[in-house]
């Protein structure tokens, strides 16, 4: 059933998946994932966008098609075989589903605590380590009913990378949040991508944070994490964008040809 | 003429939506206690977990239990003696207060004090953890919902139900007694000596039992509940209600039908 990936093989693939539950939720859904690139799903509330991570996940099961993550069909595991392919995956939901009775370290930390083999100290290096990463360094003992909403979800993305995760996705991460706390947290998902070269679906209905991350790029220079942005989005390369309407897809291409596309429900969804 | 057809159709279409509901539930509900009792035999097992939910339901149930058990044996002294001195037969207060206590009333009260407060509590917690996505979180991180969330707490209901039943127990009778020696003017001795010959071992065998089941009830309903919610805080409230009553009228089913079950393997013979 699990074959070891090719280099060249997408690392997640949809083929013609469908699932309905009292009405059609996605219809022959295709789309393919490349390895380090990103893929930011738009589309209105309704259109089957978390749906889609939902399916990567195996927390969904589809009605018919095949999904494929990192060489393994998704579809007929079980809770136990998906286990592993879970684990190569960290997840940021929407209001970051931070666990409410335990403190900010062992949230991150929850992952590395299930795997036996790991020591305590090694943990909490790592736990650190991401709440380092992610500037909320001194909030290790903080319960999550002391953060705001774009600490919340900070804590979140800590979570998911703390296990070193290849794929990540992001649930609306920006959604509820100011511009400027939202850009921290856009910021965060390109400093992901770019600086450990992680596979990445961004599920969003806000446009600017979704350009924000095509158009942003983060490097390292003496130490210190350098953020520029492109404005000519013509010269773009590995991040996508997928469109949905009503379950199915309605564009797939590049931010130049997302922006100059004629389909005029998506130049109302733009303006 | 069809007004009344469509009228019909849309009847037994939502007739048959309910059933099929309930049977879901049902079948979901089996499911449920079958995977939480294997994973109560099988590795993992959280230890923090089992020690915070007994903790909590066992610790915290505590102060309910004594004083639901207290009165309990009060009133029961008090009724008996009322209907004993019909037969002159006032002496066997003790004797009547520790059968009913142990067969029946501390095991049965006992149970739905403990639903009122932890079963109900069990269905708030995880049914807000599903609207809030934890539950999901959870699966996602590696962790099974049912080793982690569903297991303890049937585990602490089963150890912990027959606990605090024989404090309760064990409180009825000494309310009883009391009872007996200040307002029904019975000796302190020969309350005790009623007390003592009272007990046989189909009392024992029924009075751990029950609580024990009760125990499974009230913690495996409570998370059944809790992790079917739907529909926001809305449906957490809903859930809450819905655990507490389908538990109360579980336990009291179960007690009826292994008490008939108990009475048939070990009969009676005092």
């Amino acid at each position: 059933m699990s074959e070891p990936p090719l280099r060249d093989e997408p690392v997640i693939s949809f083929r013609d998946v469908h699932l309905a539950f009292d009405r059609p939720i996605l219809s022959g859904v295709s789309f393919e994932l490349n390895r380090g690139s990103t893929k930011i799903v738009l589309g209105g509330s309704g259109s089957g966008k978390t749906t889609i991570l939902r399916l990567i996940l195996g927390l969904l099961k589809p009605d018919a098609g095949g999904i494929r993550v990192d060489g393994t069909e998704v579809g007929p595991l079980d809770e136990e075989e998906l286990r592993d392919v879970r684990l190569k995956i960290g997840m940021v939901f929407q209001e970051g589903a931070l666990f409410d009775s335990l403190s900010v370290g062992e949230n991150v930390g929850y992952r590395l605590e299930e795997d036996e083999e790991l020591e305590p100290e090694a943990i909490e290096e790592r736990v650190r380590e991401m709440l380092g990463f992610v500037g909320l360094a001194p909030f290790y003992d903080r319960m999550p009913s002391e953060l705001s909403g774009g600490q919340r979800r900070r804590v979140a993305v800590a979570r998911a990378l703390a296990a070193r995760p290849r794929i990540m996705l992001y649930d609306e991460p920006t959604t509820g949040l100011d511009p400027i706390t939202a850009t921290t947290i856009t910021d965060l998902i390109v400093k992901v991508r770019d600086l450990d070269g992680v596979s990445s679906i961004l599920v969003t209905h806000q446009l600017r944070d979704a350009f924000n991350v095509a158009r942003t790029f983060v490097y390292r220079k003496n130490g210190e994490f350098v953020h520029n942005a492109i404005d000519d989005v013509s010269v773009l390369a590995g991040t996508e964008f997928l469109m949905l309407r009503e379950g199915q897809v309605q564009f797939e291409g590049s931010a130049h040809e997302l922006q100059t596309s004629s389909d005029p429900y998506i130049r109302e969804f733009l303006s | 003429m069809r007004k009344t057809r469509y009228l019909v159709a849309g009847v037994a279409r939502r007739l048959s939506y309910r059933l099929k509901g309930s049977v879901l539930a049902v079948q979901d509900y089996v499911v449920l206690c079958g995977r939480g009792l294997h994973a109560l035999v099988t590795p993992p097992r959280y230890g923090r977990e089992i020690l915070a939910q007994m903790d909590s339901l066992g610790v915290g149930s505590l102060s309910i239990v004594v004083l639901t058990g207290m009165f309990t044996g009060m009133v029961l002294s008090l009724q008996s003696a009322a209907s004993l001195d019909a037969f002159g037969a006032r002496p066997y207060v003790g004797r009547l207060v520790c059968i009913s206590m142990v067969r029946e009333l501390g095991p049965v009260l006992t149970a739905l004090m403990v639903t009122g407060r932890v079963g109900s509590s069990m269905a708030a917690e995880l049914g807000s953890m599903v609207v809030t996505q934890q539950i999901d979180a959870m699966r996602v991180l590696g962790s099974d919902p049912i080793r982690k969330l569903v297991a303890p707490r049937i585990l602490a209901g089963m150890v912990m139900v027959p606990i605090l039943t024989i404090i309760s127990d064990t409180l009825g009778i000494f309310g009883g007694g009391l009872i007996s020696i200040f307002s029904l003017q019975l000796s302190w001795m020969y309350y005790w000596r009623s007390v003592g010959s009272a007990l046989v071992l189909n009392d024992l065998v029924m009075g751990l039992s029950k609580p024990m089941a009760f125990g499974f009830i009230l913690a495996s309903v409570g998370c059944h509940t809790g992790l079917r919610t739907t529909g926001g805080t809305q449906g957490v409230g809903a859930s809450t209600t819905r655990s507490v009553v389908a538990a109360s009228v579980m336990i009291l089913a179960a007690d009826f039908f292994i008490t008939k079950l108990l009475l048939i393997l070990f009969p009676v013979n005092r």
